[in-house]
Order: structure tokens, then C-alpha cells, then sequence
């Protein structure tokens, strides 16, 4: 297992390296630069000046060898918008709205997400069943936006309950995080309605009944811990999804988070937030994809302890 | 007052357009202690039947009888509590597939013990140590090790032990095995029946014994329900059920057992058709050692000759993990060897290239085991049938749809079934559907891998019987891949016997029934279940420690050969050679 993760870290880094020279050279082969003269009016010293400032004047390759040598060291560098701060000060102010509001949006969705798609596999074809698949097929399909103008249309507008906006105050959570709660949810009713119908299709819950386990025995013990399997691999990335804020529920609810930045660094050739931004995404996934294959491979003894004597 | 009670029982089930009557009407009673086979084919509503008497059946079923008692419970109106009490308790079920019979995410120990602990309440470990001594009972001989196991850790025949043990734990009066051994093979499914009749005479239970096989039947009961269709065909003692069928479908049940045909003829001078020279065939297995890899090899065919003569039939015969069906795909260059010669009329065409091969892909064919997954699900039999024509540009899209029709008469399908898909069609009459695309080409060479193993008996004599025909009309040379002995004993010419990637043993059909020389071979024969109850009889089996042996038990044979560590293959009758250790 130790040996399997240490490989498995290897090939993060490489990936790390790989996409960081892809991200560099798009972000740069798209004509223009930070200080355009439509953009950012200043003569032409001023312009040279400001590039040598950045490094902007030096090959790419150096550019890159730069920033990345930054990197090691936790530098990201500073950036354009927001020059009286440096990359990772503005990404851990930025950051902690989207982390709140997505990851409660998560933590909330994806286990009443469980529930309901539990309560649909027990009670297949039934009201539920059809309640529990239109709204998991509602919450996939209608996007974010729509969902969170419905909710301050509905919640804010016309009952006035809460506010619209969406942060700081704990009351003014409740909104977005429903919103950001809508596709965990979703996803994960689906997940869990199709793991369990395959899991109590199979063989062994026949021989389990005909053992005279209990119902709730079979159900609570055998089903969810083998229909859990499928669901824990897909839980550290759709999380790593949501907690990075989502440009649109950031927008409609005025929330001072990470989302709006995503767009924004492209838009004015931020190139060190934009580095950042991606490096630190490309990281986080590879480090959930790794944690889900680690759990994946505790929980399934098949895996945990090799192949047949 | 009997333990089991049937007695009009019916069972349908609603589906999308309609319902499916799976029981039509059947009664039968068993008694304390007495031992019941219900012989049938798949969808006679055999094991629907008793799922019903557990109640263990979807609820898109409508079961309804005049009588369902099971230990003096009306099975029909007991609460569910008393369901949950009697089943395991009153009746307890072993399944066909061991392997998916286990909840694969919890120990062989803890799936035992929570059985008994769902009836009785004892401690844990209480209810380990008892799974322990149930284990040792189904003669596990590690047994407290296989506790801690997971279920992919154990082989079939092991699993299926511990699924008797698992059944034993609640010390059942009756005791419901829905076919038992068919997914096992033939040296397993022995020692699995012997065990059965051992625990059921130990714990004096009664037996309901559900199979398609006549030959278990033979081993295991004494009294026969035969069914078909939902029904009930006869009852009877099992001595006269096999001496004195009264129904026809029992007799042609019968008749199944004792196919005969005529030998064929080849001509024994002439170049071999096929031959096969020093195959083999390793496969590189991967190890991973903390950062780096390590390269093992696995042989799964080691240096095998075959010889193959025109307008013959030659058995491959052995058991899962033999390397027979690796054999007949390296034959066909469907899996390239490793090493070794594939002489097709004396050419070896091991090392042609794609191009090269197409004239000899022409003559050699091959039908294999699963006719559902050999089938494309998008194409009409007419297109299936057609498409090597198509593949080697013969005819014209008319005269290829009219010789498609004509083959599909030829393998005894109605030309009307062109324009249907695979799906429509029984196992039987998919397999007769690859029959007819194999050999439309009209090749020289088929290789049936298993073609009837998937298959119920009766219509398993039938595809037999076609082959059979096809290949002295065709004057075809087939390599005939099978696990099961008894229908090479009938169909073949000359038998040669794999075990772990090696041949043991090869003689003319007859001499290897009169005369097996190989302990493999032998174990492989008695094996074979009785065709008629009796002809029971003792057996002796090779171990397990045999069987998981590198090398098996070799017969020790002088000749005036040179004396030799290794086993080699000894010819020691025409045509008979079996593999031995050599000494001075």
C-alpha cells in the first residue's frame, strides 16, 4: 500500500509538471498581454518598463523556469488585479467564502442525497421512487444559475425570509449553500438509487434472506456497505468541485469568493493568479483522485488483500 | 405429519405486457430425512418452486397454492418474523454459483457466524468457534484460517464447502441445493455431492436435490420429481425413473445419457489436417515491489503436440485452468503462442502475416462457448450467418442472404428466423446459429470450444447430434475443447487430456475409458457422475494437496527409454502416450 502511494505520488507530480507547461503555453500563445494599449493606456517606456518589471521581456522558457522555481518556494508571485497583495494572500482571503458555502453545500447535498436515493431504492416504482428520480433529474439538469435566482426569487423576493446576498453573516448562508447543495444532491440520489438496486439484485441477498437475516440486517449491513463503494470514490472530487466556488452562485448572491477570479485572471491576462489558480485545482484533484483510490481499495477487500489463493 | 408440503402450487410473474406463468401446477410432500431430486431444464420452474416454498421470491411474483407448509408453517399467510425464523432454521439453500452466493465485502467467518447469531443468541466468538467446527465438518482442513478469508480468496469447490458449512450452522431439517455443482468442475462437483450425502446423513436431515443433471440425480436421491414447463412430468422412485421411464420427456431425458455414434473415418496416412508442434504459451504477469515492477511469467500452455487427422474428431479435455481453450485460440491464431509450430496440411502458419492468413482463415473455424456474447446484438441471423462471405468477398448479397437462409435450415432453424436477432433465440438455437456461421465458409478445420456446456441436456444431445452430422457430411476435422467426459466418450475419436497446461495423457476414445493410465486422467473419470443410480459407487479422489500440486502423482513406467528426472510423454500402445517419470 505505502509503495503503491509513493508511486502514485511520483505520478502526481508529473502531472503537476505536465499541466503546468500546458496551462503556461496556452496562457501565453493567446494574443495579447496584460498591458495592451486598448487595456491599460501608458506610453510605450512606461509599458517596457512595467514587462521588465514582471519579466515579462524574457523568453518564455525563462518566464516559466521563474515562476515554477516560485512555486517550489510558495511563491506564486503577485497579482496584476491586486497588486498590494500576493497570490496566496488574495487566494486564502478569497478562498474561505467558496470553501464555507461549497463545502457546506456538499456536506449537506451529498448526504440527503444518500437518503433520498435510499429511499427510492427501497421503495422502487413507487411515489417515492418517482418523486426522488424528478428531482435528482431536476437538480442535474437545471442549471446553477437558474437554481439560484429561483431560490432568491422565491425565498428573498416574494417571501422575504432571507437575504439575498450571500455572505458574511451565518443567516445569509442559507441560500447559496442550497443552491451549491442542489447538484451534490442530486448526483448522489442517482448514485445511490443505481448501487443499491444493483447490490440487492445480486446473488448473495438472496442467500442472505434465505439465512434468515432480517430485512434491516441485510439492507443496513450488507447493501450500503457494498453500494458505499461506488459512492466514496465519487465524494473527494465532486467536494474539490463545489469548495473551489462557482463563479455563478458567487455572482448571484455577491459572494467575495474564488469563483469570480477564475474568469477574471483570464479576462486581463492575469498570468500569476491564473497559474496559481490552476496548479493549485490540478493539485487538489490529484490528491482527491488519490485519497478516493486509497479508501476505495480499504473498503474492497478484493483490492485491500490481493487475488485468489 | 410431512416436513415439506406442496400441493397445487402456482407461480406467475407480472411483467411489462403481460404475465409469465413460471409453475404451472405442481404438488409433491417430503418427509423427515428423505432425500428429493427435481430433475428439469432451465425454466421448467424447478428452483422457482422452491423459492417459493422460502418465500424468497420478487415481489413481481404471484405465487398461490392450495397447500405451502413448510415444518407445519402455512408459508403463504406466516408473518414475516416467522418467515425470517424459518428460513436457515426449518430450510436451509446452497446455490450454483459459490463465488457470487457470498457478500464479497465481509469474511468467511463473519458470514457464518452472523448466521447464527441471526437464530441463536450466542457471543461472538461463541458463534466463531462453532463456524470453525462447521468448517472442519465440510472437511476444511484450514479451517480456522479460511474464517479470516474474503470470498475471492477461496476457489469454487472451497467456496462451496463453506456455503454447506454456512447452510449446516442452524442445524436445518431440510436442506434445498438449487444445482449445487454446475458451476463446478467434474472432479469438484464429485467430492461436493459425496459431502453432501456425508452432512445430510450426519445432521439427519432431508435433501431436495435441484438439477438438470440425471447424473446427480443418480448420485444423490432417492426419490425424482421430474418437471417440465411448469409442471410436473412423473414422480417416482429414482430406480424406476431410470429403469422404467413412463413419460416421454423422461425418456428423452434419458435417451440424452446415451448418445451413440458412428466413428468416423479418416484416412490415417494422409498429412494430419492440424497439427500442433511444441505449443505454448506464457503470459507475463506484473508484480509490483514498492516502486518498481517486477516480470513473472505464468505458463498457461507448455509445449503441447496434437495431431489432428482429416475428417476426425480429437476431445481436448481437462478442467478450468488446463489451458484447453488457450490450445484451440493459439490453433487458431486467435491468441499467438509463445513459442511452438501450427501446421495446417503440413504448412506452418504460426509466423503468416494478417494478409497471409485470410486463405487459411477460410479453412479454419471456430464456435465457442457463450453463443449469447459470440452473437452481435445489432445484426439479423440472416447478417450473422452471411458475414464471413461478406468478410471474403463470395457471392453476390443475394446468393450470400440465399445461402445464409439455406444454413440456417441445414442447422435445423426455420428460414424465417433470418430476420430475427440473437436475443430472440434459446441458447440451443443460438449455438445452431454459430454452428451455421462457422460453417458456411465450408472450412476444413473446427475448433468447438465447449459449444454444449452452456446448454440443457436434452437440447445438448441435439447440438451433439448436428455437429456430428455436419462434420461426416462436411468431412470436417474438429477439435472438440470440453470439460465434461461423457459427451467426449460418445462424439469422439481420440481424447487428449490437459492438466495445468500440459497434455497427460492421449489415446484412441475407447482405450482411454478401458485403459487410463494418467492418475489425472483416472480421477477425471471417476469423476464422472453414474447414469443410473446403480452404478453408484465409492470414489477416490485426488486430494487437495494433489490437486494444487505443481506436479501430480505420475505413473512410474520402465521402458527401454533412457531414465529421465522429468516427466516425460511415454507412448506406451499405438496412439496411446501418457506422461510419467521414466526410469531405468
Amino acid at each position: 500500500m505505502l509503495g503503491y502511494i509513493l508511486r502514485r505520488l511520483v505520478s502526481v507530480a508529473v502531472t503537476f509538471i505536465v499541466v503546468s507547461l500546458i496551462i503556461f503555453l496556452m496562457m501565453h500563445s493567446i494574443p495579447g498581454g496584460p498591458f495592451d494599449a486598448n487595456d491599460m493606456p501608458v506610453s510605450e517606456a512606461v509599458r517596457a518598463k512595467l514587462m521588465a518589471q514582471l519579466g515579462l521581456d524574457q523568453p518564455l522558457y525563462v518566464q516559466y523556469f521563474r515562476y515554477m522555481w516560485g512555486v517550489l518556494h510558495f511563491d506564486f508571485g503577485v497579482p496584476y488585479q491586486s497588486p498590494g497583495e500576493t497570490v496566496l494572500q488574495l487566494l486564502s482571503r478569497a478562498w474561505v467564502p467558496s470553501l464555507v458555502l461549497g463545502g457546506l453545500g456538499v456536506l449537506i447535498g451529498a448526504p440527503l442525497g444518500i437518503l433520498l436515493g435510499m429511499a427510492a431504492a427501497l421503495n422502487r416504482n413507487s411515489w417515492i421512487d418517482y418523486i426522488a428520480s424528478a428531482l435528482a433529474t431536476l437538480g442535474l439538469t437545471v442549471p446553477v444559475f437558474v437554481t439560484s435566482m429561483l431560490l432568491i426569487l422565491i425565498f428573498a423576493v416574494w417571501l422575504n425570509w432571507l437575504p439575498a446576498s450571500g455572505w458574511p453573516d451565518p443567516e445569509r448562508w442559507i441560500l447559496p449553500v442550497a443552491a451549491y447543495a442542489a447538484i451534490p444532491l442530486a448526483t448522489y440520489a442517482r448514485y445511490t438509487r443505481a448501487a443499491m438496486l444493483d447490490t440487492m439484485s445480486r446473488q448473495f441477498v438472496t442467500v442472505l434472506r434465505a439465512k434468515g437475516l432480517s430485512e434491516r440486517r441485510i439492507i443496513f449491513q450488507h447493501v450500503l456497505r457494498n453500494s458505499a463503494i461506488p459512492l466514496v470514490t465519487v465524494f473527494l472530487p465532486m467536494f474539490i468541485g463545489t469548495a473551489t466556488g462557482s463563479i455563478f452562485v458567487e455572482a448571484m448572491f455577491r459572494v467575495p469568493g474564488l469563483g469570480a477570479y477564475f474568469v477574471s485572471s483570464i479576462e486581463v491576462r492575469d498570468y500569476p493568479l491564473e497559474m496559481a489558480l490552476m496548479l493549485m485545482i490540478t493539485f487538489m484533484y490529484c490528491i482527491a483522485y488519490l485519497l478516493s483510490d486509497v479508501v476505495y481499495a480499504l473498503i474492497n477487500p478484493r483490492i485491500r488483500i490481493g487475488g485468489a489463493e | 405429519m410431512p416436513l415439506v408440503e406442496i400441493q397445487d402450487l402456482k407461480v406467475r410473474f407480472r411483467q411489462y405486457g403481460g404475465t409469465i406463468e413460471a409453475v404451472r401446477k405442481i404438488s409433491f410432500s417430503l418427509d423427515a430425512g428423505e432425500s428429493l431430486g427435481i430433475v428439469g431444464e432451465s425454466g421448467s420452474g424447478k428452483s422457482v418452486s422452491c423459492a417459493a416454498l422460502l418465500r424468497l421470491l420478487p415481489a413481481t411474483a404471484d405465487v398461490t397454492a392450495a397447500k405451502l407448509m413448510l415444518d407445519d408453517v402455512d408459508v403463504l399467510s406466516a408473518r414475516k418474523g416467522d418467515m425470517e425464523r424459518l428460513r436457515g432454521r426449518a430450510a436451509a439453500m446452497i446455490f450454483q454459483d459459490p463465488m457470487s452466493a457470498f457478500d464479497p465485502v465481509f469474511t468467511i467467518g463473519h458470514q457464518i457466524s452472523e448466521t447464527i447469531r441471526a437464530h441463536r443468541t450466542v457471543t461472538k466468538s461463541a458463534a466463531l468457534k462453532e463456524a470453525r467446527e462447521l468448517l472442519e465438518r465440510v472437511e476444511i482442513k484450514n479451517a480456522a484460517d479460511v474464517l479470516a478469508y474474503y470470498p475471492h480468496q477461496l476457489s469454487g469447490g472451497m467456496l462451496q464447502r463453506a456455503m454447506i458449512a454456512m447452510a449446516l450452522s442452524c442445524r436445518p431439517k431440510v436442506l434445498i441445493a438449487d444445482e449445487p455443482t454446475t458451476a463446478l468442475d467434474v472432479t469438484i462437483q464429485a467430492q461436493i455431492l459425496q459431502l453432501i450425502k456425508k452432512v445430510q446423513a450426519e445432521f439427519g436431515m432431508a435433501l431436495i436435490m435441484i438439477t438438470h443433471d440425471l447424473g446427480v440425480i443418480a448420485e444423490t436421491v432417492d426419490r425424482v420429481l421430474v418437471m417440465y414447463n411448469g409442471e410436473v412430468m412423473e414422480e417416482g422412485p429414482v430406480a424406476q425413473i431410470f429403469d422404467a421411464p413412463r413419460h416421454d420427456y423422461t425418456k428423452r431425458l434419458l435417451a440424452s445419457l446415451h448418445t451413440k455414434f458412428e466413428p468416423s473415418r479418416g484416412d490415417a496416412d494422409a498429412a494430419p489436417a492440424l497439427q500442433l508442434r511444441g505449443l505454448s504459451k506464457s503470459f507475463r504477469i506484473r508484480r509490483r515491489r514498492g516502486l518498481f515492477t517486477e516480470y513473472g511469467a505464468f505458463d498457461a500452455v507448455r509445449d503441447v503436440d496434437i495431431t489432428l487427422p482429416h475428417n476426425r474428431i480429437v476431445a481436448v479435455v481437462g478442467e478450468s485452468g488446463s489451458g484447453k481453450t488457450t490450445t484451440g485460440l493459439m490453433a487458431m491464431r486467435l491468441t499467438e503462442a509463445s513459442a511452438g509450430e501450427i501446421l495446417v496440411d503440413g504448412k506452418d502458419i504460426s509466423s503468416l502475416s494478417p494478409e497471409a492468413m485470410r486463405p487459411y482463415r477460410k479453412q479454419m473455424q471456430i464456435v465457442f462457448q457463450d453463443s449469447y456474447s459470440a452473437l452481435d446484438p445489432m445484426m439479423t441471423l440472416t447478417e450473422i450467418i452471411a458475414e464471413p462471405l461478406v468478410i471474403h468477398r463470395i457471392g453476390t448479397p443475394r446468393e450470400r442472404t440465399e445461402k445464409a437462409l439455406a444454413w440456417l435450415e441445414r442447422v435445423g432453424l426455420d428460414r424465417s428466423f433470418g430476420s430475427r436477432y440473437a436475443h430472440e433465440l434459446s441458447g440451443g438455437q443460438r449455438q445452431r446459429v454459430a454452428i451455421a456461421r462457422a460453417l458456411i465458409l465450408e472450412p476444413k478445420i473446427l475448433v468447438a470450444d465447449e459449444p454444449t456446456s452452456a446448454l440443457d441436456v436434452t437440447v445438448k444431445a441435439q447440438i451433439i447430434t448436428l455437429l456430428k452430422d455436419l462434420q461426416a457430411e462436411l468431412g470436417l476435422s474438429m477439435l472438440f475443447i470440453s470439460h465434461d467426459l461423457s459427451t467426449v466418450k460418445s462424439l469422439t475419436d481420440s481424447v487428449v487430456v490437459m492438466y495445468r497446461g500440459r497434455v497427460v495423457e492421449e489415446a484412441p476414445t475407447e482405450r482411454i475409458f478401458a485403459d487410463p493410465r494418467h492418475p489425472y486422467t483416472r480421477a477425471l473419470l471417476d469423476a464422472v457422475p453414474a447414469t443410473n443410480p446403480r452404478d453408484k459407487r465409492e470414489r477416490s479422489f485426488l486430494s487437495a494437496e494433489e490437486i494444487s500440486a505443481a506436479t501430480p502423482r505420475m505413473t512410474v513406467i520402465q521402458t527401454g527409454l533412457a531414465p529421465h528426472p522429468d516427466p516425460q510423454l511415454v507412448t506406451i500402445a499405438p496412439g496411446h502416450r501418457v506422461e510419467a517419470i521414466v526410469t531405468a
